[in-house]
């Protein structure tokens, strides 16, 4: 019997989709296990979200022809979204960058010059340069200076998009080699709200739920979450849960209506910033109908209070921070009367007053959480968290569940959603930010640094005292020429940040200061740079990344990056050969070790005697297929392995528990593992007896984050937004994502069936709004703030639907950016932008 | 050697909407229904020359009435594809089935050629 290929392949394409819906074609596996296949298959996290779904990547002379959702995953099932389904193309845009790019006038570096090609080592070797003159000048301020007060002009952006291996070496060159903390990820402007209210309530990051939920709930509740478009394989579960589950219920927030909404009992479209009122209410209609688990709440938790009117994380001059009276987030104990009492003029009649929202909807809301049995799963992504009030708002949430006690158990919990596909595993766990270290550990406790000091044999004092600057410092500090050299690694944070005129760009083009950016393609933030790094990406290098579970996944390189770019773990480790450490370190630190004098940097980092452990080897898969790792070529050792397993001397050394992971080479086996991974088992939910290896036999819960394990329900009250509308700027501005575009459209605007699915930004308004302003679908319109302005055709159908006084926007589009519209207010607490409220006008263009 | 794209997908319909979900598929370009399961699931694929249009299509399927959720699940693509190649083939072992999936004439055909 002869097939063609063409029939070999439509085959291949029925049988996977055939096993996605639990069904065999008959005889078709035969025929297939019959033919030779000469695609090598393999199985990679996909690149985009964090929800983490698995595909299988299938490789042909070197590139990469197919993609399948892996049946074998837990997590999608076979299933993917349609991002995931084109992910074999994201590597093949036609503008790949493959030589470094320098601007250049004559031959020589130029900031104002055009961008040259020019080899490795010179574009390291220009940055080694500009880099030393920045930390000679800081050697020279920081003169005598303790470690707790250290200052740099050194910085890096990276990215909840980076693998754990290269989180994890950027965070060991900056805070150990450079001696600088100002590296922050662009997870800062995602997940940063959602990391202060874990820390405030629980005392260490991460949900305590996993997917497992969405099969065990009785009912849903989206909280500014769009699921169907931002996790359509999570609303895929929901969906199926929703139409087979008696009795089962979904509730959807938002300021908006979208295409959540349509499977939606009960949708609830607020005023912005409200939220924090319904959530408010929802508390007090438990205690007002004694529906609190008095059991619980006596044993595992404990009432806070909150300083309050703490201003907008606007820059200090601004005159709404010269009009707040608080400040930080000190908390101080209460009694639960005192609590009861916080909450209590948040009646039925306030919240649907301030909100907006119909009665009866609000009511079946409180009366769904303070049902004595119904297992709620609370979902949530950027609603909550790009929000001026963010770890407040997280928080309240977690106050409803842990009044009832509905939290840590099957179908019952609050589950923070993220964006990026390494968020949790990357930015968070290995602490990317400019405050953390390596598994919750801190840079501002002594003990904390001295314990990172000690796994990498440094000697004390090395690592600086001070939180560096956060994402929008950075931009700021930028313009304002305190942070002189500056490394963009894995994001677009041009197009990202908010206020693009006013406080990103200036910096970038500051003479003042040299910026380098890695990227694949040439996006606004790599063309706004002096030196432009061609990068390997995705399936290009050995990876792993940790999704919003705590899953952790690996993959194998499978193919070649093009030209000359190279991974950004090669990035980082080769920028480190280019320093002897008499250019990084003082004298005094030298010589508390005096055999690092005359090393260079990455010999005292990475070739320390553990990272460079692992001897070159074969990557084999268990059929027997090789794999090629680059790094490990060039190194001479297998760099990813060394530094998750020096990684793991964080989580395995210290008193802190619960981020426990396998070792390197189980990771490789198996379609992820949640941490913490516990005598080779890993954990489902968090804090609960029966589940996690650290609560004992009878102690029902214990929140071992903190010291007494007890969790905290923390009391804050409503705060207005930043920036409402008023008289002039009359409609609010809410910016997010569509479904077939992720963040910045780097990758999917170059896949041609995402960008021919949805083009350009389009700026979503109510009918009569458009009509108003003598606007109609398929006009363009004027978008204008007090900071800026753009131009975008109106769309007044489809899939999302504003109320009147509300604009969406969505910001993947290079061509219509948003971010010079908008404002960069922050959460105080958290330094997390509110993408999602600002004020705007519209005109006819 | 010529360019060959192809995209299977899961479209989950509503049971009492499934003949009509069905024959709005059936009418686009490029676009065969293979089987359908008991609880209104359908697999499908997708070929195209013009692979541009291929997103559009598929989030083309969501407008469609009575569709409740569509899944990707299978992706190809090669520019230089030589897809009268043919391959060696050892007979089938028609294993029985115990299966309730329906099978499309064409799908039956093909396994039986």
């Amino acid at each position: 019997m002869k097939m063609t290929r063409r029939e070999f392949v439509k085959n291949n394409a029925i049988a996977a989709t055939a096993t996605a819906a639990g069904v065999t074609i008959p005889g078709m596996k035969e025929v297939l296990a019959a033919s030779e296949d000469k695609i090598r298959w393999d199985k990679a996290p996909c690149r985009f979200c964090g929800t983490g779904c698995s595909v299988l990547v299938g490789t042909q002379n070197g590139k990469i022809v197919a993609t399948q959702g892996d049946p074998d995953a837990p997590v999608n099932k076979g299933l993917n979204c349609i991002k995931g389904y084109f992910l074999s193309k994201i590597m093949y845009g036609k503008d790949r960058l493959t030589k470094p790019l320098l601007r250049k006038t004559n031959g020589v570096y130029d900031k104002e010059g055009e961008f040259e090609e020019v080899s490795w080592d010179e574009a390291f070797e220009i940055m080694a340069v500009k880099w030393k003159e920045a930390m000679k000048k800081d050697m020279a301020a920081n003169k005598g200076k303790p470690a707790d007060k250290l200052t740099s002009s050194v910085g890096m952006f990276g990215s909840g998009q980076w693998t754990i291996f290269e989180g994890y070496a950027a965070s060991k060159l900056m805070k150990a080699g450079f001696r600088s903390n100002h590296i922050d990820p662009n997870a800062r402007h995602c997940m940063a709200s959602a990391v202060g209210a874990f820390i405030r309530g629980f005392g260490s990051d991460e949900p305590m739920g996993c997917y497992d939920d969405l099969e065990h709930a009785d009912a849903f509740v989206l909280w500014g979450s769009n699921m169907a478009e931002m996790h359509p394989i999570l609303w895929t579960r929901i969906t199926d849960t929703r139409l087979t589950k008696e009795d089962c219920e979904v509730h959807v927030l938002s300021t908006f209506k979208h295409r959540s909404f349509d499977l939606a009992d009960n949708p609830i479209v607020f005023h912005p910033q409200t939220d924090m009122v319904i959530l408010n209410y929802i508390a007090n209609h438990i205690i007002q109908t004694k529906a609190y688990n008095k059991d619980f709440i006596a044993k595992h938790v404990n009432f806070k209070k909150t300083p309050t009117d703490i201003g907008y994380g606007l820059r200090p001059e601004h005159e709404l921070e010269k009009k707040k009276t608080g400040k930080g987030g000190k908390l101080s104990g209460i009694s639960f009367e005192e609590y009861a009492k916080s909450v209590e003029k948040y009646t039925l009649d306030y919240a649907h007053e301030i909100t907006g929202v119909p009665k009866k909807n609000l009511q079946r809301l409180a009366e769904l959480y303070a049902h004595p049995t119904k297992k709620i799963t609370s979902l949530w992504t950027m609603g909550f968290n790009q929000h001026t009030r963010g770890v407040w708002t997280n928080g309240l949430m977690y106050n409803v569940h842990l009044l009832t006690g509905k939290i840590s158990q099957p179908g019952n919990g609050p589950f923070s959603l993220t964006g990026q596909p390494s968020a949790c595993g990357t930015a968070r766990e290995v602490g990317t930010f400019s405050h953390r270290l390596p598994a919750d550990y801190v840079v501002k406790k002594k003990a904390h640094r001295e314990f990172a000091e000690k796994i990498w044999e440094l000697p004390e004092g090395t690592v600086p005292g001070k939180p560096g600057y956060h994402a929008v410092l950075q931009n700021r500090m930028l313009k304002d020429s305190k942070l002189n050299v500056y490394w963009v690694m894995c994001n677009n944070n041009v197009q990202a940040a908010a206020n693009l005129n006013e406080e990103t760009l200036p910096g970038y083009r500051n003479p003042d200061n040299f910026i380098v950016t890695s990227d694949p393609y040439p996006t606004i933030t790599a063309m706004a740079s002096d030196l432009i790094l061609p990068t390997a990406m995705w399936t290009e290098k050995e990876g792993a990344y940790g999704n919003a579970e705590r899953r952790t996944q690996f993959w194998r390189q499978q193919v070649s990056a093009p030209g000359e770019s190279k991974s950004d773990l090669w990035q980082l480790m080769e920028f480190s050969k280019y320093f002897k450490m008499e250019d990084v370190w003082p004298a005094d630190l030298l010589a508390k070790s005096p055999q690092y004098k005359g090393k260079t940097l990455f010999n005292v980092l990475f070739e320390n005697g553990y990272v460079n452990q692992f001897k070159q080897q074969t990557v084999m898969d268990d059929r027997g297929n090789k794999y090629q790792n680059d790094e490990m070529d060039d190194f001479g050792f297998y760099a990813q392995k060394g530094l998750f397993e020096e990684y793991r001397r964080f989580q395995l050394e210290g008193a802190k528990k619960g981020h426990e992971q396998a070792d390197f080479d189980t990771y490789h086996k198996v379609r992820g593992l949640r941490w913490p991974v516990v005598n080779g088992k890993e954990t489902l939910w968090r804090y609960a007896e029966g589940y996690d290896p650290y609560v004992k036999k009878g102690e029902g819960f214990k929140f071992y984050g903190k010291k007494d394990g007890k969790a905290n329900i923390i009391t804050a009250p409503y705060e207005p937004a930043a920036e409402s509308p008023d008289a002039e700027y009359d409609l609010w501005l809410s910016t997010g994502r569509v479904l077939e575009h992720w963040h910045s459209g780097t990758m999917t605007r170059r896949v041609p069936e995402l960008y021919r699915a949805f083009p350009d930004a389009v700026v979503f308004m109510h009918p009569d709004d458009a009509k108003a302003r003598g606007l109609r679908r398929g006009l363009t319109a004027k978008i204008i703030s007090r900071r800026g302005e753009i131009e975008a055709q109106v769309e007044t159908r489809g899939r999302n639907r504003p109320p009147k006084g509300l604009v969406f926007v969505p910001w993947f589009d290079a061509g219509r950016l948003i971010n010079k519209v908008t404002l960069d207010a922050t959460d105080p607490l958290s330094k997390e932008t509110d993408y999602k409220k600002c004020a705007i006008k519209i005109e006819k263009a | 050697m010529s360019k060959y794209n192809i995209c299977s997908a899961l479209v989950h319909a509503k049971l009492e909407q499934i003949d009509s979900v069905k024959q709005t598929l059936l009418t686009q370009e490029g676009v065969e229904v293979h089987a359908q399961t008991e609880d209104g699931r359908l697999i499908v694929t997708i070929e195209d020359e013009n692979r541009k249009k291929v997103g559009e299509r598929i989030m083309g399927f969501y407008e469609i009435e009575g569709v409740l959720s569509a899944s990707m699940i299978y992706q190809f693509s090669d520019d230089d594809f030589n897809e009268q190649e043919s391959l060696e083939t050892k007979p089938a072992q028609n294993k029985p089935s115990q299966d309730k999936t329906i099978l499309d004439e064409n799908t039956k055909e093909r396994m039986s050629a």
